[in-house]
């Protein structure tokens, strides 16, 4: 079926099966490799991205479901070559061991900070319980989100919201 | 196999009439070094390239799974060239007999090696480099070179003044002698060893921008899945394909050596075409156990054969005799699986008579030979390209999804990647084996008098073999791969090193006790298995250090106390020990409702102590903190050493509270994170760990965080509930 993405701000056609999940469209068809497949399930959050302002586990997210729809992924969290405040705290507390699921973290985290001013440990906690990390690296994760907590621009699309 | 400066570098007369640098290693090809006037580069070895436009490229023989080499390694290589290590840029090392761990020989990362295998070479290499071009500055400037010095990438001159940086040098450097004892810095003047530094591919990492093998993109790639029988050993037997074949974007199906390969241009497509596929597997001599056989089977070997002596002092027989108690124990651990977050992948291309191969493996040269393996090609036409790793803990350490890759290449002929779902990476893992102990002590008074460990599995090297014998022995023509497996085997402790995977952690036995026997019944239920972060250390741990602690209640002593007072003859175990002790403030009481339990426990050089504190709330055992000291030698990085054992922490309660692989009728049970559980950020306890200060040499730190946690988690639902747990997971109700 015919697909339109605004992937990143950046409006894209397809053409592709309509039960692809969202996250073999991106990475695949759109090349965007920082979104990765942990589970194909939903359950592990590595996969994670923004539609429509909501945090989606793209791995079980049919791309027909996001027809028309607006996506952000990890390479579009940051603006105009700055790093987001999340992305900065990631480097400064030394968070990423592997690697492998800090995008779809920094996306859940990155959500949380949109929609809260100040969230508690435990709302931090709370929305990123649906990421693994297989390599243990949690408590920086929780530490690199406090330390952004409060930041304006860590809001960017506040106003838009 | 030890390397020593001659062996590293020798100087040759090149055919360019300048002088090349090359290395030689026992039973290595040389390498192409020297200055290149094409490229304006110097190699004065395997690890570094100067060029003149001022870059250092590293080639890093450590892959990078999240263990820290990337920053660990280039460190070292920094400290002592003298630039930042922020200047260096890393390159995974290709598969090359230069890049081999000299502990195995092979070229693999494991074992929590990379660091103190690396810790010498790599600063004699970096610093003799700097030497080099300091000599070279010196014969600029005519003078001596005792009296210049390198400052972050310049040679300065004694006035203070001039200076050169190292492109400008890396031509004359080349010709400078290879220095023979290069003098390494004193820990006085390091910058950057010890210091408080981040890693170098953290930014990357927080911006999704480094390449896993899931992301390798070739022009022309299609995909590939595999089709794999639910039962080890299973072959197909017949298959019907109609189905798949007519769906859209389907390219090929055939039988491969291990399963039914779809290949499609799309991945979804080759999943849907999978789907579609009809397979009639014939079981005929495949895997039939269940884990209570394996279990049974255990016991009954445990029964029958009081196994290989391993470690015996005095006289345990005698021991048990005199004693006024012997205590019994045996503890069960079940299957594990690896569960890296990046499945099993791997992207092949054969063309022109070779066959590339980019794959996340922790062993590039068992890559090659496992694609040689399934094709007509010998290792040397084998290319491995290493990439970031999603995730290692040993599973990257067996190659079996570059040998399907290369099969599906070798018959495609088309670059083409193949993934493996979550499903199929959890039930097709090479396991962490179960295993059985069977522990006896003999007590007289409160005085321990006697211990008796009977450790009853299989060992990893009998499945490995196979693979690592031929890579030993490249020269071999292919149709002795199967030979050079069964001789690596039998020549056991000869031709290869002694198999501890199932024995290291119990013949440490550090306790001081006059009598001890401690043994291996080796049996072999047929489930496939390797080594997974912390290997034998993982369970030895759990069944050392729960049975100490069932011993400390028995004489009716503090179980820090008790460990203490057999342990003081070995200063760093003990040091750690009451560092951890004062960090839990053992001697006051846990808060209500909570109860502590402790463990030390020293794996691949590393001695760590663990104080856990726990609860059981809501039917649910809930992990609040861990303590935990850990003595590592010189530390390179406090921050990777901190961050590695809060990983290892992780990694080992999750094995303690959700591991278990099943098998019924010789088929895994579990499949998907919802049966195969990893701690998630609601269940962390908050992890304090503390580094002791040492000049000792570096010793690893990727897996020695696991082993003591489980215990020490155990110990303190003992402590909370008054009820001892034998067996692996951990229940919240017993």
């Amino acid at each position: 079926m015919a697909v339109s993405l605004t992937v990143n701000g950046r409006e894209r056609m397809l053409d592709i099966d309509s039960d692809t999940p969202l996250l073999w469209v991106i990475r695949d068809e759109l090349g965007l490799k920082g979104t990765k497949f942990g589970c194909g399930m939903g359950l592990c959050g590595a996969c994670t991205v923004h539609l429509n302002g909501h945090p989606v586990r793209s791995c079980s997210t049919p791309v027909e479901l996001a027809d028309g729809g607006d996506v952000k992924t990890i390479e579009g969290l940051s603006q105009d070559g700055n790093l987001h405040p999340l992305q900065k705290a990631w480097v400064e507390h030394g968070v990423p061991q592997c690697g492998y699921c800090q995008s779809g973290q920094i996306m859940s985290a990155a959500h949380l900070l949109q929609h809260n001013d100040a969230p508690s440990r435990d709302d931090i906690v709370a929305a990123l319980s649906g990421n693994l990390c297989r390599c243990g690296t949690y408590s920086r994760i929780v530490a690199a989100v406090e330390s952004v907590v409060g930041d304006d621009a860590a809001r960017p699309d506040r106003e838009e919201a | 196999m030890s390397m020593n400066r001659r062996d590293f570098l020798k100087v040759t007369a090149g055919s360019s009439g300048g002088l090349v640098l090359s290395l030689s290693l026992p039973g290595c090809a040389g390498i192409q070094t020297g200055y290149d006037e094409l490229d304006g580069s110097w190699t004065p070895d395997a690890w570094l390239e100067l060029t003149t436009d001022d870059q250092v490229y590293f080639t890093l023989a450590r892959v990078e799974m999240g263990q820290g080499t990337y920053t660990g390694l280039t460190t070292l290589i920094a400290e002592e060239l003298g630039v930042t290590p922020a200047s260096i840029k890393p390159r995974f090392a290709p598969a090359a007999p230069k890049y081999r761990n000299p502990l195995y020989n092979l070229q693999l990362t494991g074992g929590s090696t990379s660091l103190a295998t690396s810790w010498q070479p790599l600063r004699v290499a970096g610093a003799s480099a700097r030497m080099m071009l300091i000599a070279a500055a010196a014969s600029v400037w005519e003078i001596s070179p005792t009296e210049c010095r390198a400052v972050e990438g310049r040679v300065v001159h004694p006035n203070g003044r001039d200076n050169l940086a190292y492109g400008r040098l890396v031509e004359l450097a080349a010709k400078q002698p290879v220095p023979k004892a290069p003098s390494l810095k004193p820990r006085e003047e390091w910058k950057y060893i010890g210091k408080e530094r981040g890693r170098l591919d953290a930014e990357a990492k927080s911006t999704g921008a480094p390449v896993y093998g899931i992301d390798v993109e070739l022009d022309g790639m299609v995909y590939a899945v595999v089709s794999r029988p639910a039962r080890y050993g299973a072959r197909v037997k017949s298959y019907d394909d109609t189905a798949a074949r007519q769906l859209p974007g389907v390219l090929d199906v055939f039988e491969i050596d291990r399963g039914v390969a779809v290949v499609a241009d799309k991945y979804w497509r080759a999943r849907k075409a999978q789907d579609a596929l009809t397979i009639e597997w014939d079981n005929d001599g495949a895997l039939d156990a269940s884990s209570d056989q394996v279990f049974s089977s255990y016991h009954k070997a445990a029964d029958e054969d009081p196994g290989e002596s391993e470690r015996s002092e005095g006289d345990f027989d005698d021991a048990q005799q005199g004693a006024e108690r012997v205590l019994e124990a045996s503890y069960e651990q079940p299957y594990l699986a690896h569960a890296t977050l990046e499945p099993m992948n791997a992207t092949a291309w054969y063309r022109d008579g070779a066959i590339d191969v980019w794959a996340p493996t922790q062993a590039p040269d068992l890559g090659r030979i496992a694609a040689a393996r399934v094709t007509d090609l010998s290792p040397d036409e084998v290319t491995i390209h290493t990439t970031f790793l999603g995730g290692g803990f040993g599973r990257r350490l067996t190659n079996d999804y570059i040998e399907e890759a290369a099969s599906v290449a070798y018959r495609i002929r088309k670059p083409v990647k193949l993934i493996w779902s979550r499903e199929e990476d959890t039930r097709h893992d090479v396991y962490r084996p179960a295993m059985l102990h069977r522990m006896r002590a003999s007590v007289s008074g409160d005085r321990l008098t006697g211990w008796h460990h009977q450790i009853v599995g299989p060992q990893i090297l009998d499945w490995y073999v196979r693979n690592a014998a031929p890579a030993q022995y490249p020269w071999a023509p292919k149709f002795l791969y199967g030979t050079l497996g069964r001789v690596g085997l039998m020549a056991e402790g000869i031709a290869t090193p002694k198999d501890h995977s199932a024995i290291e952690g119990a013949i440490e036995y550090p306790y001081r006790v006059p009598n001890l026997d401690i043994r291996h019944t080796h049996t072999d239920p047929g489930v496939p298995v390797s080594w997974w972060r912390s290997v034998g250390f993982s369970h030895n741990g759990f069944a050392v250090e729960t049975f100490m602690d069932e011993l400390a209640h028995e004489v009716d002593q503090d179980p820090y106390r008790f460990r203490r007072s057999l342990i003081d003859h070995e200063p760093r175990h003990l040091g750690v020990l009451d560092r951890v002790a004062q960090l839990a403030q053992w001697d006051s009481a846990a808060l209500e409702g909570r109860a502590r339990g402790v463990a030390l426990f020293r794996s691949f050089g590393t001695y760590v102590a663990q104080v856990v504190e726990a609860s059981v709330e809501f039917g649910e055992i809930r992990v609040h903190r861990v303590f935990c000291a850990v003595d590592c030698g010189q530390v390179v990085n406090p921050d990777i050493v901190r961050d590695q054992i809060e990983g290892g922490i992780i990694f080992g309660l999750t094995a303690a509270l959700y591991g278990n692989i099943t098998l019924e009728d010789g088929q895994v049970q579990q499949s998907n994170f919802h049966d195969y559980s990893l701690m998630r950020h609601d269940q962390r306890p908050e992890v304090v760990v503390d580094i002791i200060d040492s000049n000792e040499s570096p010793t690893g730190v990727g897996e020695p965080g696991v082993p003591p946690v489980i215990p020490a988690l155990g110990n303190a639902l003992f402590a909370l509930t008054g009820k001892r747990q034998r067996s692996l997971p951990l229940k919240a109700t017993v």
